[in-house]
């Protein structure tokens, strides 16, 4: 049971509470993802799996017992830091067997864990350097290797590619991913980077302000957020989040309205909740130049190149609207017809934020679509 | 902008002449040690002796045990030096990794003692060598000196450089303190001690006011003291004696100088004041 | 040390504290029985007239602060120590600032050669420098008395001589001060941007103004410090020069608050005197201290 359980965890500092009345199981050989802006708190909860930071109240249990006094050099974790943390004065070998040699482990062990991390992530030849005389992504390797070769059950990462530029971060994703397979150890990786917790994660915890937003895999939190900070964050550019009123079936946005489908409709009814806040992905919003039927209409502000489509800024009645268009003929001070696709839309609970959840049927669409591979 | 030339020269030749009167005393001295006294006399403005001779030298060595002197000086500084390395290297260390109460206020009292005239503790700490037995003795003039926060200071300020997480992981592959101590923070802040290490030499080596409190017998003196009996007894007549004396007093000091230069305005420099 | 066995107790769990107590020990103990205890006892004294050696202190009350400073001796004595400090302050304070910003902002050559230069009388004996010096400067047979009187000067008979010998004996101490001071502040200009600088010269900024406006603030906290050790610690160097040429002469011209406390003491043997002269020279000091944070605090910038 190599699984990590959090139950109503708070850490504050001095008075200021980072990590509010935190609970959730990383299960067992799971990539689980941290992820929030800065100063959300997910560094500290790393540190606290990790035994570097005290756990003010609550309870930790890793591996199936009580962990919140036990110190950091017991807990079986292996850790990768965002600065590397490679001991300066000590070669990359020194580096990578420093702590077996520690613990006395039998000179053969040492020496195969050594040859096998050398060779899967591609560090012969640099034995015998100083971290000093190693390019970024050797350092990056480098640490990767000392945690790797401590054969943890935890394996902890703090933002451990923040500091390599784009190309590198993709290949040391596929090592990272490599040294998972092979080793299956329970991963808890922090970043403030979405793609990286898209790609990588079996789960996504998403933190803002010492408080755990949403925690489901990259699939759902990208299509099904919770509450509204979630679909704000996720996504570039963010999903557009817009006032509205909800009357009869209708959705009315400033001096506009269209109208919902019969099953959100029903959902609404069910869900009791009439003060809305309505939201809906760039790319979901259908643009074009003559009007539509069950649509709305903005004006052009602002266009920016995507590469393969553009943002279209929109001034809807006061509000904006951004859209996704692969039509590059747009111009300021046009005027444009949108359509939203009314399955894809997303709607949440004034007072709470929250999310009022999916009608039924597109729940089960969402397992069909996902089986066939059409959100990636 | 482009310095004016005619400015930077003025300003080369201002610190072309400081360079020179910082400077030019001590070789004034190595000159005048090789001199006899009367040719010092005669002919004050030769740097150089015109008749080089060993005469201060000889006159010196009849005069003073100055071998046994000169061993004085350099197992005080030696001692001295050593035990403020280890004891500020193992406070700098408490104080960076532990935390404990009252941690801020112990050490801004102890840094604070850096800015205590010595004169506030010097009749209690004469008192105390005093009933300890050990006035005119080597021993008195150490045990007072080891009580400098400089050292704590330094050390410190070159510790917090290291990054904590280097720290954070030899915690987490269950790595005591003793061991972190000596693989990883001993090893990194190593320029630093070595730096602190031969300036409290230096400092102990040339200390007159203790020294002059405490010993009384020439077989106990140090260096120093040993120079001020040629100027204050008698008039400054045996000066060309005192500079014998003076070279030997600055022979070590100078080959520091010259080794650990750079390590020591190094250390000075990174280690800043904040 | 009572503090220290509460909070013993809180930290039980994690053996871990119990060594880092342990890693202070040898300190506080040394700097128990060599400073604070001392300090204490000195306080002690200071209300005692005590010779050092009768069994008897004699408990006076104020009655040492009022002799001291109801002798007029006293104020001249703090009066030298004033002027000890402005002179050590604009020689070893003022004028390394303003060599250090010339050589490592305005020239480009013998940066390194200057340095080392200046740094090697700091690794000297002052004893060494007070001998030598007070040879060179011999009013009558010294070398430069000899060329000044080519030029048709005369060197003053400055040991014998008021506010001359105050001059020459800080003079004397500087020549060890100085490239001491000089480093630290070389160090901190040289950590200051060079793209802060070079804005400034690309906007035509004047040195004096760049100087003033930008080193000078840039530099502050290492200024402070600069300023308050040199207070503080050249004025406990001039000591030895003192001791050793002049022994506060001639009456008492160059003594100041520190020789004077070393003279009653271990002279004249007026234990209580010393000790009061000691405290008050430490008032002193704290006072300057504070005026100076007072008047700086909202100037200092802090590097990094």
């Amino acid at each position: 049971m190599k699984e990590i359980k959090f139950e109503h965890i708070r850490k504050f500092y001095g008075d200021t509470e980072v990590v509010k009345d935190l609970s959730f199981t990383v299960k067992e050989g799971e990539r689980l993802i941290l992820l929030g802006p800065s100063g959300c708190g997910k560094s500290t909860i790393l540190r606290m799996i990790a035994g570097l930071e005290d756990i003010t109240d609550g309870s930790l249990y890793m591996d199936g017992k009580k962990m919140n006094d036990v110190p950091s050099g017991h807990r079986n974790v292996a850790m990768v830091f965002q600065n590397y943390a490679l001991y300066p004065h000590m070669t990359v070998k020194q580096n990578i067997i420093y702590g077996l040699k520690v613990h006395k482990l039998p000179k053969q062990e040492i020496q195969d864990r050594l040859d096998s991390v050398l060779d899967m992530l591609q560090l012969r030849g640099l034995e015998d350097r100083l971290p000093k005389e190693l390019s970024g992504g050797q350092r990056q390797r480098v640490a990767l290797a000392r945690a790797t070769v401590k054969r943890s059950n935890f394996f902890l990462l703090d933002e451990p590619l923040s500091n390599l530029d784009a190309q590198l971060r993709v290949s040391a994703r596929k090592e990272l991913v490599k040294i998972h397979e092979m080793f299956k150890q329970t991963i808890v990786y922090v970043t403030h980077d979405q793609i990286e917790a898209m790609t990588f994660a079996d789960r996504i915890v998403l933190m803002y302000n010492g408080e755990l937003q949403m925690i489901d895999t990259p699939t759902n939190v990208y299509h099904r957020p919770a509450n509204i900070f979630t679909a704000k964050f996720i996504g570039s550019p963010p999903t557009n989040i817009l006032e509205m009123d909800y009357n009869q079936g209708r959705i009315i946005i400033g001096q506009q309205s269209f109208e919902l489908t019969e099953m959100w409709k029903r959902h609404i009814k069910k869900a009791q909740i009439e003060n809305l806040v309505f939201g809906i992905r760039p790319e979901h919003v259908q643009l074009s130049k003559s009007p539509s039927q069950n649509g709305l209409k903005g004006e052009v502000k602002y266009i920016e190149n995507q590469g393969d489509s553009y943002s279209v800024y929109l001034d809807l009645d006061g509000q904006e609207m951004i859209a996704l268009s692969e039509d590059r003929h747009w111009h300021q001070g046009e005027t444009a017809y949108l359509s939203p696709q009314l399955e894809r839309i997303h709607l949440f609970n004034k007072e709470t934020e929250n999310s009022i959840g999916y009608p039924e049927e597109l729940n089960e669409t969402e397992n069909n679509m996902e089986e066939r591979g059409i959100y990636v | 902008m482009k310095t004016n030339r005619a400015v930077a020269l003025t300003w080369h030749i201002i610190f072309m002449a400081t360079v020179l009167i910082l400077v030019f005393p001590i070789i004034y001295a190595v000159g005048m040690s090789f001199k006899p006294l009367q040719d010092a006399y005669n002919n004050v403005l030769n740097i150089l002796p015109l008749h080089p001779s060993l005469e201060n030298y000889i006159t010196l060595f009849d005069t003073l045990p100055i071998l046994q002197i000169t061993m004085n000086t350099f197992i005080i500084a030696s001692v001295v030096t050593i035990f403020k390395i280890v004891t500020s290297f193992l406070a700098a260390y408490a104080f960076v990794y532990f935390d404990f109460k009252g941690k801020e206020i112990l050490y801004f009292v102890l840094i604070g003692t850096i800015f205590i005239p010595f004169t506030v503790t010097m009749i209690p700490n004469y008192l105390i060598i005093s009933e300890m037995g050990l006035l005119d003795s080597i021993w008195g003039v150490m045990l007072p000196q080891l009580a400098d926060a400089v050292g704590i200071f330094l050390i410190r300020q070159s510790m917090k450089s290291i990054p904590v997480s280097l720290v954070e992981v030899a915690r987490l592959d269950n790595m005591g303190h003793r061991r972190i101590m000596k693989d990883i923070v001993l090893p990194l802040v190593r320029p630093a001690v070595t730096a602190v290490g031969i300036w409290f030499f230096i400092s102990t080596w040339n200390e007159f006011v203790w020294p002059v409190l405490i010993l009384k017998t020439t077989d106990n003196y140090t260096l120093p003291l040993a120079l001020q009996m040629f100027i204050s007894s008698e008039g400054g007549t045996n000066f060309t004696v005192a500079m014998a004396v003076s070279v030997i007093t600055m022979i070590i000091p100078l080959i520091l100088y010259l080794i650990f230069q750079k390590y020591i305005i190094g250390t000075f420099t990174s280690s800043g004041i904040k | 040390m009572s503090t220290l066995t509460g909070i013993w107790g809180k930290f039980n769990k994690n053996r871990g504290n119990a060594f880092g107590y342990g890693l202070l020990i040898p300190s506080i103990i040394v700097f128990a029985i060599f400073t604070f205890w001392p300090f204490l006892y000195t306080v002690y004294l200071s209300f005692f007239d005590w010779n050092m050696i009768s069994p008897e202190k004699e408990f006076v009350g104020l009655r040492n602060y009022m002799e001291v400073l109801s002798d007029s001796k006293t104020y001249r004595i703090i009066g030298n120590t004033f002027l000890y400090i402005v002179l050590l302050l604009a020689i070893n304070c003022v004028v390394p600032y303003i060599f250090a910003f010339v050589i490592d902002v305005v020239l480009k050559r013998f940066n390194g050669f200057y340095k080392s230069a200046m740094f090697l009388p700091a690794f000297i004996s002052l004893v060494v420098g007070s001998i030598l010096f007070t040879w060179i400067l011999n009013p009558v047979s010294g070398p430069l008395a000899i060329i000044f009187g080519w030029l048709g000067l005369e060197i003053p008979n400055w040991t014998k001589t008021q506010g001359w010998v105050i001059l020459v004996l800080s003079l004397i101490t500087s020549w060890k001060v100085f490239g001491y001071n000089f480093i630290l502040l070389y160090a901190s200009i040289n950590g200051i941007s060079r793209e802060v600088i070079e804005s400034a010269r690309l906007d035509n900024v004047p040195l004096w103004r760049l100087f003033l406006q930008i080193i000078l603030p840039m530099s502050s906290a290492t200024g402070i410090y600069v300023f308050i050790i040199t207070i503080v610690q050249s004025l406990q160097y001039v000591f030895t020069p003192v001791k050793v040429i002049t022994q506060g002469g001639p009456d008492y011209a160059s003594s100041n608050l520190i020789y004077h406390a070393y003279h009653e003491a271990f002279v004249v043997y007026r234990t209580g005197h010393s000790a009061a002269i000691s405290i008050i020279t430490m008032a002193l000091f704290l006072i300057l201290l504070f005026l100076e944070f007072k008047l700086v605090e909202r100037g200092i910038y802090y590097e990094n």
